[in-house]
């Protein structure tokens, strides 16, 4: 697979097929995040929200690490101040995915870079760039899809929690999180034998597993940063039309 | 109070999210940056998943995931390494993780 620069989808045609295509792409991580949606509820409620502010919280806000760690703070009793850094740091590396799909939704209308700004969460910049970079081609109605697809799930599994939260106590147990692990994998390996894709996994890899337990809120985009920096210097001759410059 | 805080949260991700897709915003980056950000995908992603396998505890021990996770990581790299269509791949890894989790 060539790195072909994506081109902007403009046909505004949704084939069924691209939509089963997004529901199915992101549908491995949004079962692994069910675990956290019901935890997510059901803290929100031991932390003295109402069930309608718990579920609201996860309709609006819409960020898994960022509603856990904010619940957290309000429990503790935390200042404003505290509560708003963290939130700030942590969906911080939603800046990168941001600047990231700019080529590609700048020239939509102002409704539908909205709703893809809303939705643009790990999940879908994720399956999407996947699927970009498969296709060659960015689609708006197959990012919109696969967010709602997992704003969908979110919102149910936090439902759970707020309603039925004692019940699922065993459900950290069964292991979901391997679906992060093997969809998140399945998504770089292929383009491992390419240099620079070999230098950002490892020293994105390492520096998160060595940041994490000092940096809890900014380890992952601190060592994404690592990653792409790393990847960059050791780019030689690639370039983003992925064509090897002959030496 | 909750609800100032909520609404608060709501805003500061949504900002980071759309930022560069508003249209106030005018810088576009150039072939450079454009190549760097090329990168971004694979080293975020990385950096998720890596410390789920990988990890240390509160007195900074190395700790590995258990054998269920490694295995079928292992046979998840393995499988995309090969360009196995990634839909295979998830499903295969999962399915071993599971059979190795429950069964051995």
């Amino acid at each position: 697979m060539t790195l072909i620069c994506p081109q902007t989808s403009t046909s505004d045609n949704a084939p069924t097929s691209l939509t089963r295509q997004a529901i199915l792409d992101t549908l491995p991580l949004s079962i692994a995040v069910i675990p956290w949606g019901i935890l997510t509820g059901a803290l929100a409620i031991e932390a003295g929200f109402s069930a309608i502010q718990a579920q609201l919280m996860s309709l609006i806000v819409f960020a898994g690490a960022a509603q856990l760690s904010g619940i957290t703070l309000i429990a503790a009793g935390s200042s404003f101040i505290s509560i708003f850094t963290s939130t700030v740091v942590i969906s911080s590396r939603h800046l990168l995915y941001s600047i990231t799909f700019r080529q590609h939704v700048e020239a939509l209308p102002l409704r539908k870079r909205l709703l893809i700004g809303f939705l643009l969460t790990d999940e879908m910049f994720a399956v999407s760039e996947a699927h970009s970079k498969r296709s060659a081609n960015f689609s708006a109605w197959f990012a919109i899809v696969s967010g709602l697809t997992f704003y969908f799930f979110w919102n149910l599994a936090t439902l759970l929690g707020i309603f039925a939260g004692e019940y699922f106590a065993e459900l950290d147990s069964l292991g979901l999180d391997f679906a992060i692990v093997a969809t998140f994998i399945a998504m770089t390996f292929a383009e491992l034998r390419r240099y620079p894709v070999l230098v950002a996994v490892l020293m994105s890899g390492f520096t998160a597993v060595l940041l994490k337990p000092i940096l809890a809120d900014s380890y992952i985009v601190l060592a994404a940063l690592v990653g792409m920096f790393s990847a960059y210097f050791c780019s030689g001759s690639e370039t983003i039309s992925g064509q090897q410059a002959s030496s | 109070m909750i609800w100032l805080i909520l609404l608060a949260m709501a805003l500061i991700t949504f900002i980071n999210r759309y930022l560069f897709f508003a249209a106030v915003i005018t810088y576009s980056p150039g072939p450079k940056v454009k190549l760097f950000l090329s990168y971004s995908s694979y080293s975020v992603l990385t950096a998720i998943w890596a410390p789920i396998i990988f990890s240390f505890d509160q007195q900074s021990h190395f700790q590995l995931a258990g054998l269920d996770y490694l295995l079928a990581a292992a046979l998840a790299g393995l499988l995309s390494f090969y360009r196995v269509a990634s839909i295979i791949v998830v499903l295969l890894s999962i399915a071993l993780f599971f059979l190795i989790r429950f069964y051995l």
